[in-house]
């Protein structure tokens, strides 16, 4: 027991109990041997860790693919932490530059830039609201207020805080409340959308008996959580038309479950943590009493109990979650899958990476940006993702030992950006934002990479919007890569694409403008980020060599290149 | 268990293959089960054959039981029409439906819903997911998903509709079992190549696609790129099949059918369905009657009564409706009591539909409401039942668990189970 006190700070010691007792009820570590031995090394990065703990877990017999090139580590690496591939420009740059430690500099470089926010608000977007309809919060509200959270490096603790405890009165942290309002604050939506992003459980079978088929999932789990939030509902302003959360001072939770027709009741509690029981109650229940077109306050808030227990240090789920969520983000796939699917018939594939993921986040109290750079510094991010010739057997595999990179399909933000950046729309718009910017004279804004990121985001926005609607998926989002014919339909013969394709002084016009033995180059490191190789140019060469109309036949050559699976994927 | 012997034994098993399958997923790969991994040519064409399908034609807002399946007349709250009988004997349904009176036997009737809901979107929801709330599947992803053929030249699940927004229909099942959404009988956004790209032009542009692909593919797993090459395929046999979409409807069809939007669509249908669609969803707007209940319903109902007659005959006379599942069903039904306006509310406690063809005991009448049709007075049923009893018609496990890797969904709710009576 003595040897625990060192390897958590004071603070977080009863944690490290608990986290155990988790660790061994679910048989992954079978002694405090193997916990002090997991937990050790902490001196070393948390990168060099992971590698360790990797290396450890596969044994002597695991082959690793070979460290990916360069010019696929920055695609890879651009279109994860800034949602976009990189520019013919920094391609070039990054490829010429000789210095050893240029990935570590682009990853910072990359994780500063302001493009960094938008691609998280994105993700952050899309995981806490799963594309649903925004009613009471506007979208634009919500989304500066992730992007800000994020440029400003906002911890998952606070934004946590912030989003479970935000009641739409403030307005500093009114668009936080969008979480609850635009769930119209329906129990069982909060309830289950609380268990599956920020636990990591899908509840929702446990809803009207204990899961048929999981055995830790169970009735009372679900009603726990339910009841911080039972006596909370959508107050709508009639003067100001604007909503907020209101609560009542009482109401209990009563469930029965449908197989067995028992009932409970519970107080509120996040999975098997003790109930929290309400205060006696004093001669005053609220301080704002419920009246018609009256927002109640209660005096005490049940809902006001959530955040706090929800982010306990002894509720380990929380931090296992996100950690889980990151590693999924940019790895491919969870240690958990389906990242809101852990039980004990579903435990992580490294359960010793998961925890050591969880408690650094936790020292680094839920630092996401500091986590993010660890996982793009490791071996295991910077792998190749495909095997070497001799030991591919075309078995496909679910890629769960992290041996080989595995591909990420692109978002459709990923994609509609990506596109609109090799076609030359991006660069179009910021020269056209430029020039307006120019004539009223300020020279300070037009080099500011936030108002240049800004202005072009709010100028492009409705692209991006087209693409979430073709390409995108209301509600839980699947992990598992989907393609629909309307979704081929819309890149073949859609207008859009075609109008990109063909932009006057875009991509196709400057290849067309060049020689027959320059393009080739040009294309590659435009369309596809790295250089062509001596096949690959020799074919574009013969295609132009036999072209009756050069000019059509470019702009097919883009189309295949962004139709084409090597575009479609990160990899 | 007389279901598996009539909706053919093979495709029961072939079903609960794909079921085992999934539990082995990591073994097998997903998804790698279907026609395309029977080994026999012989059974697998004999499979083709007995391909089951689903029609789903939605009354949308909630067509009135007593004025359609469940008539009351002379009643408190029967209303101005009168009950005639049908082609099964002692079988009675409202006069507005002649047509449909007479094609009775190849129908049954489910007289005892109480879905509790009496909203349009959750009393959608729960008749399409038979569940109260929560991400499920549509019926007809369902379907496009275990039934619909892996080399089939349209999308699994087909809706014809004016109106509405593309809902997210196949949850968990993904893109490819989603609706593709037609806007009445005009074809899909994007179907004819681009103005100014030749057919040559765009053959060699698919041609350099397809060449880069095979590079990318070297050395790497195929799961990912095979499934976004397959939608490309999917997108040129749709690109083929667009006479379909292109309303040459012949003039005696339309005669039969009617020269009406509904008409057209339910001629958009039965091609859809003949040329190897899965589900085919018609929505027939117009029942929300709050107000001038009876004369919307002499209408709407006029409309539907004759067209969907014909629909059910063409099928019929084809030899399809032995392996087509045929329902005709609303959100909810509307309130025996008569407003001020002459008109009938929402109302989700004792309401009907109607379903024939594949797998279902044709002329029966399920359970029974009270004098006043206020009331399920005899074998009471939900959404949640009625969807095991689709599912089970067209030779699926309803009770089995989705074919998911790392999740036990079952694919109908486990507190409910399907109408045993009904089935053939």
């Amino acid at each position: 027991m003595v040897s625990q006190s060192h390897l958590y700070p004071p603070a977080a010691f009863g944690t490290s109990v608990s986290h155990l007792r988790v660790l061994l009820f679910l048989g992954v570590v079978t002694s405090w041997v193997e916990f002090v031995r997991c937990s050790a090394g902490a001196t070393e990065p948390l990168h060099k860790q992971i590698d360790a703990v990797l290396v450890a877990h596969s044994g002597s017999s695991g082959v690793v693919a070979k460290s990916t090139s360069d010019a696929s580590f920055l695609r890879r690496i651009h279109l994860d932490l800034t949602g976009t591939v990189p520019n013919p420009t920094r391609t070039r740059d990054f490829l010429a530059d000789p210095s050893p430690d240029k990935r570590v500099k682009m990853i910072d470089q990359l994780l500063e830039s302001p493009q960094y926010a938008r691609r998280m608000q994105v993700v952050f977007d899309v995981m806490l609201m799963e594309r649903r309809a925004s009613t009471h919060i506007k979208s634009e509200e919500w989304e500066d207020y992730l992007w800000e959270a994020f440029r400003n490096n906002k911890s998952w603790l606070q934004l946590t805080n912030e989003i479970l405890t935000a009641d739409g009165i403030d307005e500093r942290t009114r668009p936080a409340a969008r979480f609850m309002l635009d769930r119209e604050l329906n129990v069982d939506d909060v309830t289950r959308d609380i268990g599956r992003i920020f636990l990591g459980r899908d509840l929702q079978c446990a809803q009207c008996h204990d899961h048929p088929a999981i055995d830790d999932y169970l009735q009372r789990h679900y009603y726990g959580i339910a009841a911080f939030i039972k006596r909370s509902y959508v107050f709508k302003d009639p003067e100001t038309k604007k909503s907020s959360i209101g609560e009542k001072a009482e109401g209990d939770l009563e469930f029965t479950s449908v197989f067995t027709a028992e009932s409970e009741k519970t107080s509120p509690r996040i999975l098997d943590a003790s109930p929290i029981n309400d205060p006696t109650p004093g001669p005053e229940l609220y301080k704002v009493k419920p009246e018609k077109n009256v927002r109640s306050v209660p005096v005490y808030s049940r809902r006001l109990q959530l955040a706090k227990s929800v982010t306990d240090p002894g509720n380990v789920s929380f931090r296992y979650s996100i950690a889980n969520r990151m590693w999924a983000i940019m790895m491919g796939r969870g240690l958990v899958e389906p990242v809101d699917m852990w039980h004990a018939t579903n435990p992580p594939t490294h359960p010793e990476l998961l925890s050591l993921l969880a408690d650094s986040l936790l020292q680094q109290d839920y630092d996401l940006k500091y986590l993010l750079r660890e996982l793009a510094l490791t071996d295991a991010y910077q792998r190749s993702s495909q095997r070497e010739e001799k030991e591919f057997d075309g078995e496909p595999g679910n890629g769960a030992d992290f041996s080989v990179a595995m591909m990420k399909p692109l978002s459709p933000e990923q994609l509609a950006w990506s596109m609109m950046q090799v076609t030359g729309v991006v660069d179009q718009q910021l020269n056209s934002l430029i020039a307006k910017q120019d004539k009223k004279e300020d020279d300070q804004t037009v080099v500011d990479a936030v108002w240049k990121e800004k202005s072009l985001n709010k100028a492009l926005r409705g692209n991006v919007v087209i693409f979430t609607s073709v390409f995108g998926t209301q509600g839980v989002q699947q992990a598992r890569f989907d393609a629909s014919a309307d979704q081929a339909l819309f890149l073949r013969n859609g207008d859009l694409i075609q109008r990109w394709v063909a932009l006057k002084d875009g991509l196709s016009d400057r290849l067309a403008a060049m020689d027959d033995s320059d393009v080739a180059q040009e294309y590659y490191v435009s369309v596809f980020a790295r250089m062509p190789s001596t096949e690959e140019a020799k074919l574009i060469e013969s295609l132009l060599v036999e072209s009756k109309d050069r000019n059509a036949d470019i702009r097919q050559l883009v189309w295949a290149g962004l139709a084409s699976a090597e575009f479609r994927f990160n990899h | 268990m007389r279901r598996d012997q009539d909706c053919n034994g093979i495709d029961h098993l072939l079903a609960r293959r794909e079921f085992l399958a999934g539990s082995a997923a990591g073994v097998m790969g997903a998804n790698a089960i279907g026609l395309g991994t029977l080994t026999s040519p012989a059974s697998a064409a004999a499979l083709e054959q007995q391909q089951k399908r689903v029609l789903q034609i939605y009354l949308q807002g909630g067509v009135s039981q007593l004025e359609s399946w469940d008539p009351k007349p002379g009643t408190q709250y029967g209303g101005p029409f009168q009950a005639i009988p049908t082609s099964v004997p002692g079988m009675h349904i409202s006069e507005l439906l002649p047509h449909t009176a007479k094609r009775m036997h190849l129908l049954s009737v489910v007289r005892s819903i109480n879905s509790k809901i009496g909203d349009h979107r959750q009393g959608m929801l729960f008749m399409e997911k038979g569940r109260r709330a929560g991400e499920y599947p549509y019926v007809g992803s369902v379907a496009s998903r275990y039934l619909a053929p892996e080399n089939s030249d349209l999308p699994g699940y087909i809706h014809i509709s004016k109106r509405g927004i593309n809902d997210s229909t196949s949850a968990f099942l993904g893109a490819r079992h989603a609706q593709l959404k037609l806007d009445g009988d005009k074809p899909p956004e994007n179907l004819i190549a681009p103005s100014g790209i030749e057919d040559s032009a765009d053959e060699a542009r698919e041609k350099l696609r397809i060449q880069f692909n095979r590079r990318f593919t070297k050395q790497r797993s195929p799961a990912l790129t095979d499934v976004y090459n397959s939608s490309y395929e999917a997108a040129a046999k749709l690109m083929k099949r667009k006479a379909i979409f292109e309303g040459k409807a012949l003039a005696k069809d339309l005669d039969r059918f009617g020269q009406h939007d509904f008409g057209r669509h339910c001629l958009l249908a039965r091609d859809l369905l003949e040329n190897g669609a899965t589900c085919v969803k018609v929505t027939h707007h117009g029942y929300d009657t709050h107000a001038e209940n009876f004369n919307f319903h002499l209408e709407q109902l006029g409309e539907f009564d004759k067209t969907f007659s014909m629909l059910l005959d063409d099928l019929h006379d084809r030899g399809m409706l032995e392996s087509t599942l045929v329902m005709v069903y609303s959100e909810m039904g509307r309130t025996p009591k008569i407003n001020s306006k002459y008109g009938r509310d929402h109302w989700g406690t004792a309401w009907s539909m109607a379903m024939g063809g594949c797998g279902i005991q044709s002329g029966a009448i399920i359970g029974k409401t009270n004098l006043d049709g206020t009331k399920v007075a005899e074998r009471e049923v939900d959404p949640g039942h009625l969807f095991h009893t689709y599912l089970s018609a067209v030779g699926l496990d309803s009770s089995a668990d989705h074919d998911l890797s790392g999740r036990s969904i079952p694919i109908g709710d486990p507190a409910a189970e399907p109408i045993s009576e009904l089935l053939s």
